[in-house]
């Protein structure tokens, strides 16, 4: 008999429980049709745990275009509001937080993430749900191919990265390459495949490929290892934060090498963690430099001083134009809907953002020139050490 | 069928259907997971494994091979038992912690070899999975699985499975054949967690090896014993909150994992033998846990 | 470079057998997987940074500093998040208050400190030796024999002392303990102090020699402390100190001579293969079962 009680209980608890749950479900709608005195965009990007690192300045450049938009009176007369949800770099929250943003918040555009895994997740949603999602960050493939509300601004790693190899072994005569791979970094795994296929499309030799982990720290075996193979440069495709840490072991054990990779050592912590051992020995690509800033750039920089306190980073940058693009877009359109704005977003053509000069070609692709290889030297994170061309798309 | 799905997601906010939808596939996991560690007393902390097997099994085969839904399912759910059957064979040789350091390592080198796998895209991932698990499949296949599991924990399967959790020679020497339960029980959890693996993948669009660590394997153990070991309702009590609870705490924006911790903490003080655990659907061995109860004694 | 990359080994694999002790030392008495060691490991090592770019200590203040926060840490812990549960429930309710302290520490070490991986300031010369065919660096040097000090007072605590004997006892029968007039309680609150402060002198010493420390690095560090511990034969001290070891040196050996990218594959696949041989660990006791 007390058996018995005890499972009618449980079981009446649990109904009780979705009972409960079912209830928030509905009240949800209501607040919808206050939306309309206001334009949303919803962030994209992580806050803490992984990742923090691009979407914070990210987020910072977004508020910073927002209110710029709004103190000049908005946009079609109504006002900007951006909601920013932290997705910790995860997967799951990405896919909570785009549904929310499309569902419960009903935003017009998301902007973000800086990552291609992450992005191609909230683009899918953004997709089925006919919402506009503009990335500020995803340089990987198989991203604008979701779908025709998907756009993104930043250098691509298929145009700039045959370029940087050229450099490398056509102005530096650096022939013999190491590739270090991150292997549970996304990032990292796409965009070795990128170098090696430049490497060897431009005659350099592959002397060795090892790989380590994100969120490691002893790199000890690796750099043993690379001693014995002597390469001239080192490639490393993962981010900044490993970056620092190879090449402060790679000093530890009196190894002197360069270190060549892409925007994703592109984070001021390269410098604070790397120290002495990454100064001018570290030498990255992107798409924005804040040494020889155009005027927009110029004035850019001298506002996020202003209100920040410090220098803005290539996220801030291009979280900042990816809200000025959408609102060109949608002044251009004369609507904030997503199905009509988007076809006036495909057509931007040579846009002189704070993060470089944008052009959208027509599968959606941003073609940004030219290509700045930065480096650390001294003090200054990042500074400029050579401007070269973006080689052409292949068509 | 149709006209329910259609109903429902027209009543439920989608945000709110999609918690409801993950709620449903983790209380397929931990009731997984209750079987073989809650029911039958083998520490499995390595379920995350079997999840990432069942999801990358299932869309490969949807993805590569245009199989049918339904065959993506049972491929996931059966190459999931498949390595349930094999990480269930040290557990003859080992108890407690040393059995959790063997799982933990397998779902990690599971991880690892998805990490290396190049028709797994990776650490990049697999995207594009097509989108086939709905609300009605889901609550279809939850009710069926806690139908099943009921079934199995009042039968004398079930209760010799109880049996070894609570005194392993005592039950061998009931003729229990305690080597034949635990592997099966292995078997079954991790059918039921490459199960819910594939419906995750065919949820959420995109799966990838970092989806499936060791934090995860941990949030599902947390499942079941925060409902409470054995418990049926427990299990599925536990994942519920453990799944909306996050997403309710989103109110308190960066303090969110902080207000999670100490909840963790306090439910556990206040509800020591997890919320279910005190109440105890089974009622075959009499004594009560008076004191620091071992399953597996070490 | 066989000999390099075995010093690699050992200096890895040292660190791991400080943080393996604290596991081994609280299983050994309370059967409990302390999953928050992690979490007081990355404490210390912040201790230590607060202390070297704050107070402008050196190695040794900031160690022993470290040492001392986390020895309250750990007893606090123990006291909020175990004591209560202890004898009213099973065996592995412990472990879900555990993961809530190692989220709760380390999501406040975040908002504390901020998310970004930090550097230790130069509080050590890297200098470094050619000893034969071996570069041997001065931090490696410290880390060897700071650790190898550690484990020997560890040893001789548990050996020769009252509260040694004490915690001994409790390890073989917590009841019987009580019953002898032991105050058991304590008994745990030391154990939980001493492994805690081992753990933060593995902290500061892997944020120097590594300089990275980061809000999240416990999880990942007590992970392959935990796995450590279990190889050597939990609850045995000399086993964690091997176990570590053995880890630290199948890891470096595996990116070494076989695959990088395969590098905790093939460091859990020789765990695995280890504990299948041996199932109570390298140095564990078999315990035979009572009915």
């Amino acid at each position: 008999m007390k058996k018995r009680n005890a499972r009618n209980w449980a079981a009446m608890l649990c109904l009780a429980m979705l009972v409960a749950l079912l209830p928030g479900c509905g009240k949800s709608q209501s607040p919808a049709p206050a939306a309309d005195t206001t334009i949303k965009l919803g962030f994209l990007g992580a806050k803490t745990v992984n990742n923090a690192n691009y979407g914070i300045p990210g987020e910072k450049g977004m508020k910073m275009a927002i209110e710029e938009i709004n103190a000049k009176g908005g946009v079609l007369g109504k006002k900007l509001e951006g909601i920013y949800e932290d997705n910790k770099g995860d997967s799951r929250e990405i896919a909570n937080i785009a549904t929310k943003y499309a569902t419960v918040d009903k935003v017009s555009a998301m902007i973000g993430d800086p990552s291609t895994g992450l992005t191609k997740i909230a683009a899918d949603i953004a997709q089925k749900n006919q919402i506009v999602i503009f990335s500020a960050g995803a340089t990987g493939t198989g991203v604008v191919e979701i779908g025709d509300y998907v756009f993104r601004n930043t250098l691509l790693d298929k145009f700039a990265a045959p370029s940087v190899v050229d450099w490398m072994i056509n102005t530096k005569g650096w022939k013999n390459i190491a590739i270090i791979t991150s292997t549970n970094n996304g990032y990292s795994t796409a965009l070795t495949p990128v170098f090696k296929t430049a490497i060897q499309a431009k005659g350099g030799n592959i002397v060795a490929e090892e790989s380590i982990n994100d969120k490691e720290t002893d790199f000890t075996a690796q750099i043993t290892k690379l001693k014995q193979a002597k390469p001239q440069v080192l490639v490393f495709t993962g981010y900044y934060t490993e970056a620092a840490l190879l090449m402060l072991e790679a000093q530890k054990q009196g190894l002197d090498i360069i270190m060549v990779g892409g925007d994703g050592l592109y984070g001021e912590d390269l410098k604070k963690l790397g120290g002495k051992a990454v100064e001018e020995k570290v030498i990255f690509y992107a798409g924005f430099s804040a040494d020889q800033p155009s005027p927009e750039t110029d004035a850019f920089i001298k506002a996020y001083r202003a209100k920040y306190n410090e220098d803005p980073d290539m996220f801030s940058a291009q979280y900042y134009d990816a809200v000025m693009i959408i609102a060109k877009a949608m002044e251009a359109a004369k609507s904030s809907d997503p199905k009509v704005f988007k076809a006036e977003l495909a057509k931007l053509k040579d846009y002189p953002g704070v993060s470089g000069k944008t052009t959208f070609l027509p599968d959606r692709e941003p073609l940004k020139s030219p290509v700045f290889l930065l480096t650390v030297k001294g003090d200054k994170f990042p500074a400029l050490l050579e401007k070269i061309p973006t080689s052409a798309p292949q068509q | 069928m149709r006209f329910l799905e259609q109903w429902i997601t027209q009543i439920i906010d989608p945000y709110y259907l999609r918690i409801i939808i993950l709620v449903g596939i983790n209380i397929i996991m931990a009731l997984g997971l209750n079987i073989t560690t809650g029911v039958t007393g083998q520490l499995s902390m390595g379920h995350a494994g079997f999840m990432s097997l069942g999801a990358y099994t299932s869309a490969i085969v949807s993805l590569k091979m245009g199989a049918p839904f339904w065959m993506a399912l049972l491929a996931g759910s059966t190459i999931a038992a498949v390595f349930g059957f094999i990480i269930g064979l040290p557990a003859l040789r080992l108890e407690g912690d040393y059995l959790a350091i063997v799982t933990i390592g397998f779902a990690e080198i599971v991880r690892v070899f998805f990490l290396n796998f190049e028709p797994g895209g990776k650490a990049v991932g697999l995207s594009g999975i097509p989108q086939e698990t709905s609300f009605t499949l889901v609550l279809l296949i939850t009710l069926v699985v806690i139908f099943f599991t009921q079934r199995l924990l009042s039968s004398r399967l079930g209760k010799a499975m109880y049996a070894v959790r609570e005194n392993e020679i005592a039950a061998e020497a009931c003729g229990i054949n305690t080597t034949h339960l635990k592997v099966l029980s292995f078997v079954l959890g991790a059918f039921l967690g490459g199960l819910g693996g594939a419906l995750y993948a065919h949820y959420m669009y995109y799966i990838s090896p970092q989806d499936f660590d060791f934090m995860r394997s941990i949030e599902i153990l947390n499942m079941v014993v925060l409902g409470g070991l054995g418990s049926i309702p427990g299990s599925i009590l536990g994942a519920a909150i453990l799944t909306i609870l996050p997403e309710m705490l989103r109110v308190v924006a960066e303090y969110r994992m902080l207000f999670y911790g100490a909840l963790l903490v306090l439910l556990m003080i206040f509800r020591p033998n997890g919320l279910f655990g005190d109440m105890r659907v089974y009622d075959l061995i009499k004594t009560r846990r008076a004191k620091g109860e071992k399953p597996c004694q070490s | 470079m066989i000999w390099q990359q075995l010093l690699n080994g050992l200096t890895l694999g040292s660190t791991y057998a400080l943080i393996a002790l604290g596991y081994t030392m609280v299983y050994g008495i309370v059967q409990l997987i302390n999953f928050a060691h992690g979490e007081i490991y990355m404490v210390g090592a912040f201790v230590g940074l607060f202390l070297v770019t704050v107070w402008d200590a050196n190695l040794a203040v900031a160690m022993l500093g470290a040492m001392a926060v986390c020895m309250l840490l750990g007893v606090l812990v123990e006291r909020i998040a175990y004591r209560p549960l202890r004898g009213k429930s099973s065996r592995l309710s412990p472990l879900i208050s555990a993961l809530g302290a190692s989220i709760f520490l380390s999501t406040l070490m975040a908002l504390i400190a901020g998310v970004n991986t930090r550097r230790y300031p130069a509080v050590q010369d890297v200098g470094s030796y050619a000893l034969g065919p071996v570069q041997l660096s001065s931090m490696q040097v410290i880390i060897l024999l700071v650790s190898a000090a550690l484990m020997i007072g560890l040893q001789f605590l548990v050996a020769h002392t009252r509260i040694g004997k004490a915690m001994r006892a409790c390890s073989q029968d917590l009841d019987a303990s009580a019953l002898m007039g032991i105050n058991v309680n304590r008994v745990i609150s030391y154990t939980f102090a001493i492994g805690s402060a081992l753990a933060a002198a593995g902290g500061v010493m892997v944020g120097v020699y590594y300089n990275a420390v980061w809000p999240y690095m416990g999880t990942l560090a007590g992970l392959k402390a935990f796995a450590a511990a279990v190889l050597g034969g939990i609850g045995s001290i000399p086993g964690a100190m091997l176990g570590g070891l053995t880890l630290g040196i199948l890891e470096i050996m595996g990116v070494a001579y076989i695959s990088s990218s395969f590098k905790d594959a093939i460091a859990f696949g020789i765990l695995i293969i280890v504990l299948i041989i041996r199932p109570q660990g390298i140095l564990g006791e078999k315990i035979n079962k009572k009915v």
